[in-house]
Protein backbone atom coordinates (compact mmCIF):
# COMPACT_ATOMS: atom_id res chain seq x y z
CA UNK A 1 0.00 0.00 0.00
CA UNK A 2 2.60 2.72 -1.00
CA UNK A 3 0.68 4.92 -3.11
CA UNK A 4 -2.42 6.76 -1.22
CA UNK A 5 -5.41 7.09 -3.64
CA UNK A 6 -8.77 6.92 -3.86
CA UNK A 7 -11.20 7.13 -7.21
CA UNK A 8 -13.83 9.06 -8.10
CA UNK A 9 -16.42 9.31 -10.93
CA UNK A 10 -17.19 12.21 -13.24
CA UNK A 11 -20.27 13.45 -14.92
CA UNK A 12 -19.83 11.43 -18.22
CA UNK A 13 -18.74 8.38 -16.12
CA UNK A 14 -15.05 8.80 -16.39
CA UNK A 15 -13.02 7.03 -13.60
CA UNK A 16 -10.89 9.55 -11.86
CA UNK A 17 -8.01 8.46 -9.21
CA UNK A 18 -7.67 11.04 -6.89
CA UNK A 19 -4.31 10.77 -5.09
CA UNK A 20 -1.05 13.33 -3.79
CA UNK A 21 1.78 14.04 -5.87
CA UNK A 22 4.74 11.49 -5.69
CA UNK A 23 8.12 11.72 -6.62
CA UNK A 24 7.61 9.48 -9.49
CA UNK A 25 5.00 11.96 -11.25
CA UNK A 26 7.58 14.58 -12.06
CA UNK A 27 7.48 13.36 -16.25
CA UNK A 28 3.55 12.92 -16.21
CA UNK A 29 3.77 16.89 -14.56
CA UNK A 30 5.83 18.01 -17.02
CA UNK A 31 3.79 16.80 -19.90
CA UNK A 32 0.75 17.92 -18.05
CA UNK A 33 2.05 21.28 -17.95
CA UNK A 34 3.19 21.04 -21.17
CA UNK A 35 -0.25 20.23 -22.58
CA UNK A 36 -2.22 23.09 -21.40
CA UNK A 37 -3.59 26.23 -23.18
CA UNK A 38 -0.95 29.85 -22.11
CA UNK A 39 -4.27 31.47 -20.82
CA UNK A 40 -4.83 28.00 -18.41
CA UNK A 41 -1.04 28.74 -17.20
CA UNK A 42 -1.41 32.65 -16.71
CA UNK A 43 -3.10 31.69 -12.94
CA UNK A 44 -0.09 29.42 -12.08
CA UNK A 45 2.64 31.41 -10.47
CA UNK A 46 5.57 29.77 -11.80
CA UNK A 47 6.89 29.23 -15.79
CA UNK A 48 5.84 25.24 -15.43
CA UNK A 49 7.11 24.58 -18.75
CA UNK A 50 10.64 25.00 -17.80
CA UNK A 51 11.31 21.08 -16.87
CA UNK A 52 13.79 21.80 -14.12
CA UNK A 53 11.07 24.13 -12.37
CA UNK A 54 8.35 21.05 -12.14
CA UNK A 55 11.52 18.25 -11.27
CA UNK A 56 11.85 20.27 -8.83
CA UNK A 57 9.24 20.36 -7.07
CA UNK A 58 8.95 16.37 -7.01
CA UNK A 59 12.46 15.87 -5.52
CA UNK A 60 11.49 18.44 -2.75
CA UNK A 61 8.22 17.38 -2.19
CA UNK A 62 7.07 18.88 1.52
CA UNK A 63 3.38 18.06 2.16
CA UNK A 64 3.61 20.42 4.98
CA UNK A 65 4.19 23.45 2.88
CA UNK A 66 2.46 22.46 -0.07
CA UNK A 67 0.04 19.35 -0.75
CA UNK A 68 -0.20 18.77 -4.05
CA UNK A 69 -2.97 16.36 -4.97
CA UNK A 70 -3.45 15.17 -8.70
CA UNK A 71 -6.50 13.80 -11.22
CA UNK A 72 -5.26 10.76 -13.05
CA UNK A 73 -6.72 9.02 -16.18
CA UNK A 74 -5.34 6.14 -17.93
CA UNK A 75 -1.78 7.24 -16.10
CA UNK A 76 -1.95 10.48 -17.61
CA UNK A 77 -2.80 13.83 -15.00
CA UNK A 78 -5.38 16.04 -15.98
CA UNK A 79 -5.39 18.16 -12.83
CA UNK A 80 -3.40 19.29 -10.51
CA UNK A 81 -4.74 20.94 -7.31
CA UNK A 82 -2.13 22.06 -4.81
CA UNK A 83 -3.00 23.80 -0.91
CA UNK A 84 -0.70 25.65 0.37
CA UNK A 85 0.19 26.50 4.18
CA UNK A 86 1.80 28.85 6.20
CA UNK A 87 4.01 27.26 9.28
CA UNK A 88 3.94 30.00 11.58
CA UNK A 89 2.21 33.09 12.66
CA UNK A 90 -1.47 34.47 12.05
CA UNK A 91 -1.69 32.69 9.27
CA UNK A 92 -1.13 29.56 10.16
CA UNK A 93 -4.80 28.46 9.98
CA UNK A 94 -5.23 28.99 6.73
CA UNK A 95 -4.49 27.18 3.50
CA UNK A 96 -4.53 28.95 -0.35
CA UNK A 97 -5.55 26.68 -2.81
CA UNK A 98 -4.94 26.61 -6.54
CA UNK A 99 -6.35 24.51 -9.16
CA UNK A 100 -5.25 23.94 -12.68
CA UNK A 101 -7.80 21.25 -14.57
CA UNK A 102 -7.05 20.41 -18.57
CA UNK A 103 -9.80 22.09 -20.55
CA UNK A 104 -10.81 18.69 -21.59
CA UNK A 105 -11.35 17.90 -18.51
CA UNK A 106 -13.62 20.97 -17.40
CA UNK A 107 -17.27 21.06 -16.88
CA UNK A 108 -17.34 17.63 -15.56
CA UNK A 109 -17.31 18.30 -12.14
CA UNK A 110 -13.73 17.60 -12.08
CA UNK A 111 -12.72 20.33 -10.09
CA UNK A 112 -15.67 20.09 -7.96
CA UNK A 113 -14.12 16.54 -6.91
CA UNK A 114 -10.88 17.21 -6.06
CA UNK A 115 -11.86 20.50 -3.99
CA UNK A 116 -14.33 18.95 -2.17
CA UNK A 117 -11.28 16.41 -1.74
CA UNK A 118 -8.61 18.86 -0.69
CA UNK A 119 -11.13 20.64 1.82
CA UNK A 120 -11.71 17.48 3.58
CA UNK A 121 -8.11 17.06 3.68
CA UNK A 122 -7.70 20.52 5.19
CA UNK A 123 -10.16 19.84 8.19
CA UNK A 124 -7.34 16.48 8.82
CA UNK A 125 -4.58 18.97 8.46
CA UNK A 126 -6.01 20.88 11.50
CA UNK A 127 -7.05 24.13 8.57
CA UNK A 128 -9.68 26.54 9.49
CA UNK A 129 -10.20 28.54 6.86
CA UNK A 130 -9.07 28.02 2.96
CA UNK A 131 -8.35 31.18 0.62
CA UNK A 132 -8.82 30.73 -3.38
CA UNK A 133 -8.36 33.75 -5.69
CA UNK A 134 -9.91 33.33 -8.68
CA UNK A 135 -10.41 35.63 -11.94
CA UNK A 136 -13.43 37.17 -11.93
CA UNK A 137 -14.56 36.26 -15.36
CA UNK A 138 -13.89 32.67 -15.17
CA UNK A 139 -17.56 31.41 -14.14
CA UNK A 140 -16.96 27.74 -14.49
CA UNK A 141 -14.14 28.12 -11.48
CA UNK A 142 -16.32 30.27 -9.73
CA UNK A 143 -19.38 27.55 -9.84
CA UNK A 144 -16.11 25.04 -8.86
CA UNK A 145 -14.95 26.60 -5.76
CA UNK A 146 -19.12 27.65 -4.97
CA UNK A 147 -19.65 24.00 -5.31
CA UNK A 148 -17.12 23.08 -2.95
CA UNK A 149 -18.31 25.38 -0.18
CA UNK A 150 -16.59 28.34 -0.73
CA UNK A 151 -18.10 31.35 -0.44
CA UNK A 152 -17.23 35.00 -2.54
CA UNK A 153 -15.87 37.77 -0.29
CA UNK A 154 -13.94 40.36 -2.09
CA UNK A 155 -13.42 41.55 -5.83
CA UNK A 156 -10.36 43.79 -6.24
CA UNK A 157 -10.55 45.40 -9.72
CA UNK A 158 -7.93 45.53 -11.56
CA UNK A 159 -5.22 43.93 -9.81
CA UNK A 160 -4.34 41.16 -11.98
CA UNK A 161 -2.71 41.32 -15.95
CA UNK A 162 -4.31 39.21 -18.54
CA UNK A 163 -1.80 37.92 -21.49
CA UNK A 164 -2.50 41.10 -23.14
CA UNK A 165 -1.31 42.96 -20.77
CA UNK A 166 -4.72 44.29 -19.79
CA UNK A 167 -5.71 44.71 -15.79
CA UNK A 168 -8.19 42.40 -14.70
CA UNK A 169 -10.48 42.03 -11.58
CA UNK A 170 -9.95 38.91 -9.04
CA UNK A 171 -12.29 37.42 -6.55
CA UNK A 172 -11.25 36.53 -3.15
CA UNK A 173 -13.17 32.92 -2.48
CA UNK A 174 -13.42 31.36 1.53
CA UNK A 175 -13.69 28.20 2.63
CA UNK A 176 -15.38 28.32 6.65
CA UNK A 177 -13.74 24.43 6.82
CA UNK A 178 -15.70 23.56 9.97
CA UNK A 179 -19.27 24.83 8.81
CA UNK A 180 -18.51 23.57 5.43
CA UNK A 181 -19.21 19.79 7.34
CA UNK A 182 -22.81 21.24 8.63
CA UNK A 183 -25.23 19.08 8.02
CA UNK B 1 -20.36 7.28 40.30
CA UNK B 2 -17.41 8.12 38.25
CA UNK B 3 -18.03 7.40 34.35
CA UNK B 4 -15.18 7.33 31.86
CA UNK B 5 -15.68 9.37 28.93
CA UNK B 6 -13.64 8.79 25.73
CA UNK B 7 -13.75 9.21 21.81
CA UNK B 8 -12.05 8.83 18.84
CA UNK B 9 -9.62 5.75 20.11
CA UNK B 10 -8.83 5.08 16.07
CA UNK B 11 -6.98 2.17 16.53
CA UNK B 12 -4.07 3.24 18.42
CA UNK B 13 -3.75 0.70 21.22
CA UNK B 14 -0.47 1.95 22.66
CA UNK B 15 -2.91 5.58 23.58
CA UNK B 16 -6.21 3.39 24.50
CA UNK B 17 -4.18 1.33 27.23
CA UNK B 18 -2.45 4.35 28.51
CA UNK B 19 -5.92 5.58 29.14
CA UNK B 20 -7.60 2.46 30.64
CA UNK B 21 -4.52 2.16 33.32
CA UNK B 22 -5.59 6.07 33.91
CA UNK B 23 -9.52 5.04 33.98
CA UNK B 24 -8.49 2.39 36.21
CA UNK B 25 -6.14 4.03 38.89
CA UNK B 26 -9.01 7.02 39.00
CA UNK B 27 -11.37 4.03 40.22
CA UNK B 28 -14.27 4.84 37.37
CA UNK B 29 -17.40 2.57 37.26
CA UNK B 30 -18.41 3.20 34.06
CA UNK B 31 -16.66 3.75 30.49
CA UNK B 32 -18.75 5.53 27.89
CA UNK B 33 -17.03 4.68 24.85
CA UNK B 34 -18.78 7.90 22.01
CA UNK B 35 -17.04 6.18 18.77
CA UNK B 36 -14.42 5.80 16.46
CA UNK B 37 -13.00 2.84 17.92
CA UNK B 38 -11.33 2.59 14.39
CA UNK B 39 -9.68 3.92 11.31
CA UNK B 40 -6.18 6.21 10.91
CA UNK B 41 -3.75 4.16 12.94
CA UNK B 42 -2.67 0.39 12.72
CA UNK B 43 -4.44 -1.54 16.13
CA UNK B 44 -8.53 -1.47 14.71
CA UNK B 45 -8.93 -4.94 15.95
CA UNK B 46 -6.39 -4.78 19.22
CA UNK B 47 -8.79 -1.36 19.95
CA UNK B 48 -12.45 -3.29 19.56
CA UNK B 49 -11.25 -6.39 21.23
CA UNK B 50 -10.12 -4.43 24.00
CA UNK B 51 -13.52 -2.23 24.38
CA UNK B 52 -15.37 -5.12 24.27
CA UNK B 53 -13.50 -6.37 27.04
CA UNK B 54 -13.95 -3.02 28.91
CA UNK B 55 -18.00 -4.31 28.39
CA UNK B 56 -17.91 -0.17 27.38
CA UNK B 57 -21.25 1.92 26.31
CA UNK B 58 -20.85 2.58 23.06
CA UNK B 59 -22.15 4.31 20.34
CA UNK B 60 -20.91 4.06 16.11
CA UNK B 61 -18.73 6.49 14.71
CA UNK B 62 -18.41 7.47 10.82
CA UNK B 63 -14.85 5.59 10.90
CA UNK B 64 -16.89 2.63 12.49
CA UNK B 65 -19.87 2.96 10.32
CA UNK B 66 -17.48 3.04 7.12
CA UNK B 67 -16.05 -0.54 7.54
CA UNK B 68 -19.28 -1.80 6.66
CA UNK B 69 -20.40 0.78 4.12
CA UNK B 70 -19.04 1.25 1.05
CA UNK B 71 -20.80 4.88 0.35
CA UNK B 72 -20.00 6.06 3.71
CA UNK B 73 -16.21 5.24 3.12
CA UNK B 74 -16.20 6.67 -0.65
CA UNK B 75 -16.90 10.12 1.03
CA UNK B 76 -13.79 10.18 3.07
CA UNK B 77 -10.41 11.73 2.03
CA UNK B 78 -7.43 9.45 0.58
CA UNK B 79 -5.84 9.13 3.84
CA UNK B 80 -9.13 8.30 5.85
CA UNK B 81 -10.41 5.96 2.99
CA UNK B 82 -6.77 3.95 2.58
CA UNK B 83 -7.11 3.85 6.43
CA UNK B 84 -10.45 2.15 6.52
CA UNK B 85 -9.85 -0.27 3.42
CA UNK B 86 -6.74 -1.62 5.21
CA UNK B 87 -8.51 -1.56 8.99
CA UNK B 88 -11.69 -3.66 7.12
CA UNK B 89 -9.02 -6.73 6.40
CA UNK B 90 -7.85 -6.43 9.76
CA UNK B 91 -11.16 -6.66 11.90
CA UNK B 92 -11.68 -10.56 12.97
CA UNK B 93 -15.62 -10.68 11.48
CA UNK B 94 -16.78 -10.61 15.35
CA UNK B 95 -15.21 -7.28 15.84
CA UNK B 96 -16.99 -6.26 12.67
CA UNK B 97 -19.85 -7.31 13.51
CA UNK B 98 -19.70 -5.41 17.06
CA UNK B 99 -18.95 -2.58 15.00
CA UNK B 100 -22.10 -2.86 12.68
CA UNK B 101 -24.56 -2.99 15.76
CA UNK B 102 -23.64 -0.22 17.24
CA UNK B 103 -26.50 2.65 17.82
CA UNK B 104 -25.61 5.91 16.44
CA UNK B 105 -26.33 7.66 19.99
CA UNK B 106 -27.07 6.45 23.65
CA UNK B 107 -29.23 7.83 26.02
CA UNK B 108 -27.61 6.20 29.67
CA UNK B 109 -29.55 6.23 32.63
CA UNK B 110 -31.88 8.99 31.50
CA UNK B 111 -29.15 11.57 32.58
CA UNK B 112 -27.00 12.16 29.51
CA UNK B 113 -27.01 11.71 25.93
CA UNK B 114 -23.79 9.97 23.88
CA UNK B 115 -23.27 10.11 20.37
CA UNK B 116 -20.49 10.55 17.99
CA UNK B 117 -20.78 13.90 15.92
CA UNK B 118 -23.89 15.64 16.80
CA UNK B 119 -27.53 14.10 17.87
CA UNK B 120 -28.79 13.32 14.13
CA UNK B 121 -25.34 12.22 12.39
CA UNK B 122 -22.19 10.38 13.45
CA UNK B 123 -20.47 12.61 10.61
CA UNK B 124 -21.15 16.18 11.14
CA UNK B 125 -19.46 18.62 13.63
CA UNK B 126 -20.08 20.76 16.77
CA UNK B 127 -17.04 23.18 16.47
CA UNK B 128 -19.57 26.73 15.52
CA UNK B 129 -22.02 28.30 17.95
CA UNK B 130 -24.51 28.04 15.45
CA UNK B 131 -24.01 24.27 15.41
CA UNK B 132 -24.08 24.12 19.23
CA UNK B 133 -27.21 26.60 19.08
CA UNK B 134 -28.87 23.71 16.93
CA UNK B 135 -27.93 20.61 19.11
CA UNK B 136 -29.47 22.47 22.41
CA UNK B 137 -32.97 23.27 20.03
CA UNK B 138 -32.75 19.48 19.31
CA UNK B 139 -32.33 18.45 22.86
CA UNK B 140 -34.72 20.86 24.10
CA UNK B 141 -38.05 19.35 21.77
CA UNK B 142 -36.33 15.73 21.68
CA UNK B 143 -34.88 14.82 25.32
CA UNK B 144 -36.55 17.32 27.32
CA UNK B 145 -35.16 15.48 30.64
CA UNK B 146 -31.66 15.59 29.65
CA UNK B 147 -29.41 18.43 29.56
CA UNK B 148 -25.85 16.72 28.85
CA UNK B 149 -24.94 15.57 26.01
CA UNK B 150 -21.34 14.21 25.46
CA UNK B 151 -19.89 14.20 21.49
CA UNK B 152 -16.51 13.75 20.21
CA UNK B 153 -15.86 13.65 16.71
CA UNK B 154 -13.88 16.54 16.43
CA UNK B 155 -10.41 15.23 18.13
CA UNK B 156 -10.67 18.35 20.38
CA UNK B 157 -11.69 18.68 24.31
CA UNK B 158 -14.66 21.42 24.39
CA UNK B 159 -17.60 22.21 26.49
CA UNK B 160 -20.59 24.50 25.35
CA UNK B 161 -23.28 25.48 27.68
CA UNK B 162 -26.64 26.85 27.39
CA UNK B 163 -27.82 29.17 30.12
CA UNK B 164 -31.30 29.61 31.27
CA UNK B 165 -32.10 32.94 29.36
CA UNK B 166 -30.59 30.51 26.48
CA UNK B 167 -27.64 32.41 25.63
CA UNK B 168 -25.02 29.63 24.15
CA UNK B 169 -21.32 30.26 24.93
CA UNK B 170 -18.47 27.75 24.33
CA UNK B 171 -16.47 28.02 28.11
CA UNK B 172 -12.68 28.67 28.34
CA UNK B 173 -11.23 25.40 30.15
CA UNK B 174 -8.81 26.94 31.80
CA UNK B 175 -10.50 25.21 35.28
CA UNK B 176 -10.45 21.88 35.84
CA UNK B 177 -12.66 20.19 37.15
CA UNK B 178 -15.31 22.00 35.52
CA UNK B 179 -18.47 22.08 37.86
CA UNK B 180 -21.54 22.01 36.18
CA UNK B 181 -24.62 24.04 36.64
CA UNK B 182 -27.69 21.52 36.95
CA UNK B 183 -30.03 24.49 35.43
CA UNK B 184 -27.72 25.09 32.40
CA UNK B 185 -27.33 22.50 29.64
CA UNK B 186 -23.76 21.07 28.34
CA UNK B 187 -22.54 20.10 25.16
CA UNK B 188 -18.77 18.08 26.22
CA UNK B 189 -16.26 17.07 23.90
CA UNK B 190 -13.87 14.41 25.97
CA UNK B 191 -11.30 15.24 23.12
CA UNK B 192 -9.97 11.88 21.26
CA UNK B 193 -7.71 9.24 22.89
CA UNK B 194 -5.91 7.83 19.73
CA UNK B 195 -5.80 10.80 17.37
CA UNK B 196 -5.97 14.46 19.67
CA UNK B 197 -6.49 17.37 17.21
CA UNK B 198 -5.11 20.39 19.91
CA UNK B 199 -1.00 20.16 19.27
CA UNK B 200 -1.02 18.12 22.09
CA UNK B 201 -0.10 14.74 21.26
CA UNK B 202 -1.04 12.74 24.50
CA UNK B 203 -4.18 10.96 24.72
CA UNK B 204 -7.94 12.71 26.08
CA UNK B 205 -10.87 11.88 27.92
CA UNK B 206 -12.99 12.96 30.66
CA UNK B 207 -14.18 11.42 34.05
CA UNK B 208 -17.79 12.76 34.69
CA UNK B 209 -19.76 12.66 38.25
CA UNK B 210 -23.01 12.95 38.16
CA UNK B 211 -23.54 13.58 41.54
CA UNK B 212 -21.32 16.40 42.26
CA UNK B 213 -22.26 17.31 38.43
CA UNK B 214 -18.39 17.67 38.05
CA UNK B 215 -15.93 16.58 34.75
CA UNK B 216 -12.32 16.43 34.87
CA UNK B 217 -10.35 16.09 31.58
CA UNK B 218 -7.05 14.02 31.73
CA UNK B 219 -4.17 14.03 29.05
CA UNK B 220 -2.31 10.98 29.27
CA UNK B 221 1.16 10.38 27.83
CA UNK B 222 1.78 7.22 25.81
CA UNK B 223 4.25 4.86 23.75
CA UNK B 224 4.10 7.40 20.54
CA UNK B 225 7.04 5.97 19.09
CA UNK B 226 5.12 2.27 19.18
CA UNK B 227 1.95 3.56 17.81
CA UNK B 228 4.12 5.54 15.04
CA UNK B 229 6.42 2.44 14.14
CA UNK B 230 3.38 0.42 13.76
CA UNK B 231 1.77 2.94 11.22
CA UNK B 232 4.87 2.89 9.27
CA UNK B 233 5.02 -1.26 9.13
CA UNK B 234 0.98 -1.03 7.90
CA UNK B 235 2.70 1.01 4.84
CA UNK B 236 -0.34 3.35 5.94
CA UNK B 237 0.65 7.23 5.27
CA UNK B 238 3.08 7.97 6.89
CA UNK B 239 1.35 11.34 7.36
CA UNK B 240 -0.86 9.44 9.79
CA UNK B 241 2.25 8.48 11.73
CA UNK B 242 3.46 12.34 11.79
CA UNK B 243 0.74 13.94 12.67
CA UNK B 244 0.06 11.70 16.38
CA UNK B 245 3.86 13.94 17.27
CA UNK B 246 2.11 17.24 16.50
CA UNK B 247 -1.00 16.56 17.72
CA UNK B 248 -3.10 17.22 14.55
Amino acid sequence: MEIVAKEGKLKNGTIVTIRPMVKGDADALVKFFKSLPDDLLLFVRHNVRDESVVRSWAENLDYKRVFPLLAIVENKIVADVTLHRVPFGWKRHLGKVRIVVSPEYQKLGLATLMLNEIVDLAAEFGLEKLWAEVPLDSRGAIAAFRNAGFSCKAVIEDLIKDKEGRNADILIMICDVAAHYDQ
Amino acid sequence: MKIAIISDIHSNIEALHAVLRKIDKEKVDVIVNLGDIVGYNASPDECVTEIRKCEAISVSGNHDSAVHDLTARESFNVFANQAIRWSHFKLSKENKDFLKKLPLLSIVWDRFIACHGTLKSNDSYIVKPFQARRMFNIMRKEYQRINICFFGHTHRQAVWSRDVRGKVKQLKLNENPIHLNPEEMYLINPGSVGQPRQNDWRASFLTFEPEEAKITFYSVPYDLYKAQQKILKAELPSFLAERLAEGV
